[in-house]
């Protein structure tokens, strides 16, 4: 089972869709809000250089916005 | 061979492709994606009937109603180039695979305008943003500019008054162009202040944005703001690339059509939304004008062809 973090807004649409996406692929994730979490706030800055989400880490591997053919490499959905 | 292709998912493409599956058109629509801008939209007050609604909900309830109409054809896909052929024309995805339509409607909308400064390419994900109902929620108790003096400038000034601790907004014009409820609500606000007529020159910062430069569009000397966040809702620019060459745009790059019939200059192509030059660019204006052209491809296919 791969380790899926995604650091969030609640009121960004790209986030919702990055969630809606990782639900219909039946991969569980742990959600971080950087609105109201600091400290999440600083992790995703740290590992991504930058401040827009949402930002994906899938073991280790940092995608920046919803970006599906990403996603689905680092999830290894390719068949 | 389809009698319609309708290209684009925003509002305008989906009124389309909605009148068009009533009247038994033959339609195919592709979309790269679905909702338009109005995903990226935060509340919208304006849309008639509905008081409030989440631009991110109303999306998904356009994708929705085009989705069930019966014998409607969608194909998620980005259109590269469109070409005469024949008595119609041809339409190449970006899979390689091409469309064959009598008719085709232009609803590819518009996309996000850059300042090109300095700065701003370098710092975008750093603190300069083009989504704030994305992105606001990370400024908690920050200081932010706005770049733009719209409505959509504004309704990102809106959504910041809930986090930033100061707001400014920074309009090349002197008068701006924003509906007066959205200017009130910001300038009541107590944390906003409003400057105008001015123009921003240079973003800077250290890894993240710190502050950037502006001046007045008059000359004058060139003052500094400190912000962390930089929010730019400028004018758009139309997506016209598909049609490059072939249909006449205007000076800003819109595609000229005829407002009444949303006819562009080449027979056989429409277009509505965003990506003409209609004056108000706006969802319900892109809604009745994507109907306008949808009714009239009925009659150009049914009714005037079979005189
Ligand atoms: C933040 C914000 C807030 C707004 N608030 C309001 C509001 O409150 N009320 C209001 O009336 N309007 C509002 N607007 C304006 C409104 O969203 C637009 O006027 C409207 O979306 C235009 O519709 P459209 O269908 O012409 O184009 P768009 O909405 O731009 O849609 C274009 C569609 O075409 C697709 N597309 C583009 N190129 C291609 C291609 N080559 N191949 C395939 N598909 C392609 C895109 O993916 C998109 O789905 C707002 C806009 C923004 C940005």
């Amino acid at each position: 089972m791969k380790m899926v973090k995604i650091y969030s807004t609640q009121t960004c649409p790209y986030c919702e869709m990055a969630k809606e996406y990782l639900a219909e692929q039946g991969i569980k994730y742990e959600n971080y809000d950087v609105a109201g979490d600091e400290a999440a706030r600083k992790e995703m800055v740290e590992k991504s250089g930058q401040m827009g989400v949402p930002v994906l880490d899938i073991d280790g591997t940092i995608i920046v916005g919803f970006n599906k053919p990403e996603m689905e490499k680092a999830l290894k959905l390719n068949k | 061979m389809y009698e319609l292709i309708i290209v684009g998912g925003g509002p305008a493409a989906i009124s389309a492709g909605i009148v068009s599956a009533r009247k038994k058109i033959k339609t195919l629509v592709i979309a790269d994606s679905f909702g338009g801008q109005w995903i990226m939209a935060g509340d919208i007050q304006n849309f008639i009937g509905t008081k409030s609604v989440s631009g991110f909900n109303l999306a998904k309830n356009l994708e929705s109603h085009l989705k069930a109409q019966e014998g409607i054809e969608v194909k998620q896909a980005a259109v590269l180039k469109i070409t005469k052929k024949g008595a119609g024309f041809s339409i190449e995805i970006d899979k390689g695979e091409t469309f064959e339509a009598k008719t085709v409607l232009i609803a590819s909308g518009s996309g996000h305008r850059k300042l090109n400064i300095p700065g701003e390419k370098e710092f975008e994900g750093k603190g300069v943003f083009y989504c704030a109902t994305c992105d606001a929620p990370l400024m908690k108790d920050r200081a932010v500019a706005v770049v733009g003096g719209g409505n959509s400038a504004f309704e990102s000034a809106i959504s910041l008054l809930d986090y930033a601790s100061k707001i400014y907004v920074l309009d090349r014009a002197e008068i701006l162009k924003a509906d007066e409820i959205n200017q009130e609500k910001v300038r009541n606000s107590g944390k906003a202040e409003i400057i105008a007529g001015v123009s921003i020159t240079e973003i800077f910062g250290d890894k993240m944005v710190s502050g950037l430069k502006y001046q007045s569009c008059d000359g004058g000397e060139i003052k500094e703001l400190a912000v962390e966040g930089i929010f730019i809702s400028i004018s758009r620019i139309a997506n016209n690339e598909i049609v490059n060459g072939l249909v006449e745009v205007n000076q800003a790059g819109e595609i000229i059509v005829d407002p009444k019939t949303q006819k562009t200059s080449v027979d056989g192509i429409w277009a509505a939304g965003d990506v003409t030059d209609v004056l108000y660019k706006q969802g319900n204006v892109a809604i009745g004008d994507g109907m306008k052209a949808a009714l009239n491809i009925y009659s150009y296919l049914r009714i005037d062809n079979k005189k």
